[in-house]
């Protein structure tokens, strides 16, 4: 495996890892980030394991409970139809984790595969794609959303993939960005003149220097896909009643404010908690991948 | 350079041809029938045909495209099909509300964000960082219709210090601008710190450490104008999409601006508005683009645009 | 010392004296959607025809309890077959910019209206007349093409207003950002999402209005607008979320509108299609909603119990049997018409608030007796497709409507033909229950064909009991109105169609 040595003193050859423990090591030592790793496990076993966890069933309502705040027996409190708001935000985990991450996952490598082979390549092969992107960021993001739906129909995957394409063009302008200016870099270029492949250099050289960058903003993504779902809803698209999508709780807490604050409160909590995690988790991993630090 | 311009500048006009065909084949795509919904719920059959005759929706799909394209080569928006308006009056009267909140949405962005984002970057791994990450984090996964609604209640109803929405005098920008600002802050700041702590760990950084540069100028001359690079492409970006309507901010604050008349115009399938906007946000983006892309080359004099 | 404190006082006392002195009223009234354009030949929407009823007038009007009232006509006469009215005009009347008002006026008006070439939106109010004859500068008479009993009510629509001659000729295709009329409010300016109106300075009624300008805007939020009526900016707003109002309500300076309105709330079946097609069936679904919970849940309480397919208030509105609630005996209707286990089924609707919440709240109460509902919600357009493009009733694609329905005129005959006669089935009206009756579709039929009060009610009582019986939808409730006002606005309401009212002789303290 490898060879390990004790260190004597500054002049000692360091120690030798494999990449992958040597990434597992750095990561370890970033506390935040495994906390958070740790919360995103939770929070998706939760999510999946419901039906054994919820305390009560997720549709079924109580008329002489509604809008209960916290109490014992209903530890979010109750909501407009006397449903248990606990039980609806972990069973409406499995939808908004869902949404939140196959979007952006989707999104997130159509995007930069196609910002990748743009800034590398150049010419009329980038000048065409940054205008395509161009035209597809002309429509604002809620557009191409109620198009799928309207053509396509209602439904969470078709939500899925009109959340996604809307983060095409962002994930594709970013990357190219950050690729023209590794082009540039000495290491790239003496790279291709020794005559190492064009596809080689993308995916081991480039690609690598954009994820900074694209992992920061899929950990934002998360949180703005689970809130853009959230807004559909209010057109008819998206988690159809009753689900307890995280997005379409919040929905429905909106006529309450003011009223019912704890209806908002827990869903916009479970979000919050959501990105939160992935972002640090996103921090965590941007550091330990980071060949330059120590 | 002059060359460059002038090929970009040419170059538009193939996306905008693309962007009008586009948005034609989409709203024409999209179910539903924009006659009945002008004509209303209680019209009858002969009704909604001549608001459809009327309109010109009866003709086939090419003519109908070939009219469109006529009249924007006359500089024509046409006709609101729900209220006979015309359409440049109606983007006309959403432009400016719009482009004001967007700028100094922006501007309020920028400084929260790149500051906060900096600080990260700093003091990297120690409490600030964390909290500020944290704070980040909050500005953009808080509802902004929930954010509104809290700031209205605080500061219009109970206190009485600002209107509660509306375009209006200065005081009627801080709650929008400071809604719509914290999401995209949230954005600069996550990016600014990346950049950040991966441009300080450059071997040209050190070196100039160890030369014994003072620190400030360190982080100012050597890290932050290469860290730009994602910052300037977010900026851009985000200044588009702020163009294109805030719509949630719009709806809450009562703000007169595109965005809603987007959603209201692809709720009645008004297809002159809804394509004039789409043109609009088009050229936006086009132009926001090139200058994105002139800043790359200021930025970092090595990235030549061919 | 006491005499610079009174001083002082008195110099304040002068200040704020001479302020309130100069200070005019200003009413600021906000709704929930921007205004569709002035014209009001041109409207078919509740917010721009109440806004619209601020500038201009019709022959007759509905005063705040929806009863006829004349305005601009005094008196009219009728021939027994209700083919011919004669219209006495009010004599003296002038537009704002002097133009007068008189017979030709009222004649280029109901031309320019019911002119298909013209295609406003309002063209089915005049669809009936022949033709509009001048008889003298103050009398008008209007042949009509077939009976039609219900005309002076037709022309009390917002849509039948007189426009200004001189306005439409100057402002063509235009006069809708520009119309402005014989009405109490005189139009100052229209931008994006605020409607600007000052007094009328020759309205006919002197002395009349006493607000001096009134600002109509619109916010789509619930909740911002809640907050301009608390925070002051706003005096006047419609409508209140039925959740909102407990926040309101303990402020001592703003007043609840509350008042059962003609919005009926029902749940289409197509009557056309199994398993609707048997009365069994919808008599079950009629009896498995807890109307009570109902009331609570989608309401906070601020809905009536539905007796009648017409909406109370109307002329002619007899109350029948309520449905009531029996779970046990929907469960041994289903199993009688075949269904023992229940069947599924799915319900659409519009995605707002109280249609979806109705649908959530309609599936609970039919999971109890084994009828298992999938909510659809679509998007307007989308709905409007499905709804209005089916050649036949067996080709319809949606099972069950959440829907409503609410006269704009005030009149039995729109309270129900519209949704359940026999001979409206979408496009031509909206019976989105396909649901034919031969009685009730001859009631109907005999209830427009004559302007006798007595033979008119007699119609719509075999009219209504039939349709109840038959439970071609599931009755849910009568919505009520709600509004919030300043207490120191007085004469501002909502009329029972939802449409703002403003009293001729409102005051803004």
């Amino acid at each position: 495996m490898t060879a390990t040595t004790t260190i004597i003193g500054q002049s000692a050859i360091p120690t030798i890892r494999s990449p992958v423990s040597e990434f597992y090591r750095r990561f370890k030592r970033q506390r935040l980030a495994m906390i958070s790793l740790v919360v995103i496990v939770v929070l998706v076993v939760t999510a999946f394991a419901a039906q054994w966890i919820a305390p009560y069933d997720q549709a079924t309502p109580d008329y002489d409970a509604l809008l209960e705040g916290p109490s014992w027996a209903h530890l979010a409190g109750t909501d407009s139809y006397g449903r248990d708001i606990f039980s609806r935000m972990i069973w409406g985990g499995q939808v908004s984790l869902t949404v939140g991450f196959l979007s952006v996952l989707l999104g997130g490598v159509v995007g930069v595969a196609l910002g990748v082979i743009s800034g590398f390549f150049g010419g009329w092969l980038d000048g065409f794609i940054m205008r395509v992107m161009d035209v597809m960021l002309a429509f604002p993001g809620i557009l191409p959303a109620i198009a799928v739906v309207a053509i396509l129909g209602p439904g969470i995957v078709n939500v899925i993939y009109a959340i996604a394409i809307s983060a095409v063009p962002v994930f594709a302008r970013l990357v190219r960005g950050t690729t023209l200016a590794l082009k540039q870099t000495l290491y790239v270029q003496a790279s291709r003149s020794i005559g190492v492949s064009r596809t080689q250099l993308m995916l081991r050289h480039i690609l690598p220097g954009t994820l900074s960058g694209v992992i920061v903003y899929a950990s934002l993504r998360m949180g703005t896909s689970i809130l853009t779902a959230a807004s559909l809803s209010f057109i008819g698209l998206g988690a159809q009643p009753p689900s307890p999508e995280w997005g379409a709780m919040l929905s429905d807490g909106r006529s309450y404010l003011g009223v019912a604050d704890h209806i908002t409160i827990f869903p916009g909590l479970a979000i919050l908690i959501t990105v939160l995690a992935f972002n640090l988790l996103g921090d965590g991993l941007r550091d330990a991948l980071d060949q330059k630090l120590r | 350079m002059l060359a460059y311009l002038l090929r970009r500048l040419i170059g538009t006009v193939p996306v905008l041809l693309s962007v009008s065909i586009f948005v034609f084949a989409f709203v024409h795509l999209l179910p539903g029938d924009p006659a009945r919904l002008v004509a209303g719920q209680e019209a009858t059959v002969e009704q909604v045909e001549g608001v459809r005759k009327e309109l010109a929706l009866d003709r086939p799909l090419w003519e109908q495209y070939a009219r469109y394209l006529s009249q924007l080569a006359r500089l024509q928006l046409g006709r609101s099909i729900k209220t006979h308006e015309p359409v440049s009056a109606l983007i006309a009267q959403r432009f400016m509300p719009t482009l004001w909140l967007t700028v100094v949405s922006m501007v309020w962005a920028v400084i929260l964000g790149v500051g906060l984002g900096v600080l990260c970057g700093v003091k990297r791994g120690g409490w600030q960082d964390r909290a500020a990450a944290a704070a980040a984090i909050l500005g953009i996964s808080f509802p902004s219709f929930w954010l509104g609604l809290l700031l209205i209640d605080l500061f219009s109803v109970r206190l009485g210090w600002l209107p509660t929405g509306g375009y209006g005098g200065w005081t009627s920008f801080i709650m929008p601008a400071f809604t719509l600002g914290s999401a995209v802050a949230a954005v600069m700041a996550r990016f600014t710190r990346s950049a950040f702590v991966e441009v300080s760990a450059e071997d040209y950084v050190r070196t100039a450490r160890s030369k014994g540069v003072p620190e400030r100028g360190v982080i100012w001359t050597h890290t932050l104008r290469n860290a730009l690079i994602p910052v300037i492409t977010l900026t851009g970006l985000q200044f588009g999409f702020l163009l294109g309507g805030a719509i949630v901010v719009e709806t809450v604050f009562a703000w007169p601006g595109l965005g809603r008349l987007l959603i209201d115009s692809v709720s009645f399938r008004d297809y002159p508005v809804i394509q004039a906007e789409i043109l609009l946000f088009a050229v936006e983006f086009v132009l926001i683009n090139l200058i994105v892309d002139l800043l790359y080359g200021l930025v970092n004099p090595e990235i030549r645009l061919q | 010392m006491l005499r610079i404190l009174s001083r002082v006082l008195l110099a304040a006392g002068l200040v704020f004296g001479a302020s309130s002195a100069f200070a005019g009223s200003d009413l600021v009234v906000v709704v929930s959607d921007n205004l569709n354009g002035l014209d009001p030949h041109d409207l078919n929407d509740n917010i721009s025809q109440a806004a619209s009823r601020l500038t201009h007038e019709g022959l007759f009007k509905l005063d705040r309890d929806m009863k006829l009232v004349p305005a601009l006509a005094e008196s009219f006469e009728a021939n027994d077959a209700a083919t011919e009215f004669i219209f006495h005009l009010r004599k003296g009347v002038v537009f704002p910019d002097g133009t007068p008002f008189d017979a030709s006026v009222v004649k280029f008006s109901f031309d320019r209206g019911g002119n298909p070439a013209n295609n406003l939106k309002r063209q089915s109010i005049y669809v009936m007349i022949d033709h509009t004859d001048v008889v003298d500068p103050y009398t008008v008479r209007v042949t009509l093409k077939y009976p039609f009993g219900a005309f002076p009510n037709d022309l009390a629509h917002p849509g039948a207003a007189i426009v200004n001659p001189k306005l439409v000729e100057q402002w063509g295709k235009d006069f809708t950002r520009h119309a402005t009329g014989t009405g109490p409010y005189e139009l100052v300016s229209w931008d994006a999402d605020t409607l600007k109106l000052k007094k009328n300075a020759k309205y006919r009624i002197p002395g009349l209005p006493k607000i001096d300008t009134l600002t109509y805007r619109s916010v789509n939020e619930d909740g911002t607008r809640l907050a301009m009526l608390q925070a002051g900016e706003a005096q006047f707003i419609t409508p209140v979320p039925p959740a909102m109002i407990s926040r309101i309500e303990k402020d001592p300076k703003i007043a609840i509108f509350d008042k059962p309105g003609l919005l009926s709330l029902f749940t289409t079946m197509n009557n056309a299609k199994k398993p609707f097609d048997d009365v069994r069936v919808r008599m079950a679904l009629n009896l498995a909603v807890d109307k009570a919970a109902y009331r609570k849940v989608i309401w906070s309480g601020y809905a009536d119990e539905q007796f009648s397919p017409m909406a109370p208030g109307l002329d002619g509105y007899v109350k029948q049997t309520p449905w009531g609630y029996d779970p046990a005996k929907a469960k041994a209707l289903l199993a009688e018409a075949g269904y023992p286990n229940g069947f599924e089924a799915t319900i659409t609707g519009s995605p707002a608030t109280i249609p979806k919440r109705t649908m959530e709240f309609l599936q609970q109460q039919m999971a109890a007796i084994g009828v298992k509902l999938t909510v659809e919600t679509l998007e307007a357009g989308v709905l409007t497709q499905k709804l209005y493009t089916n050649p036949a009733p067996e080709t319809a694609t949606i099972q069950m409507l959440q829907t409503g329905w609410s006269t704009s005129t005030g009149d039995a005959d729109w309270g129900i033909r519209p949704f359940l006669w026999g001979k409206g089935f979408p496009p031509v009206l909206n019976n989105f229950a396909y649901y034919k009756n031969k009685v009730v579709d001859d009631a109907i039929e005999a209830g427009l064909s004559t302007v006798d009060p007595e033979k008119r009610a007699a119609a719509y009582a075999i009219a209504q009991a039939q349709a109840w019986k038959d439970a071609p939808l599931i009755f849910l409730g009568q919505a009520h109105n709600l509004a919030a006002y300043s207490v120191k606005l007085k004469g501002a309401t909502i009329r029972g169609d939802g449409q703002f009212n403003l009293d001729d002789d409102a005051t803004l303290e």
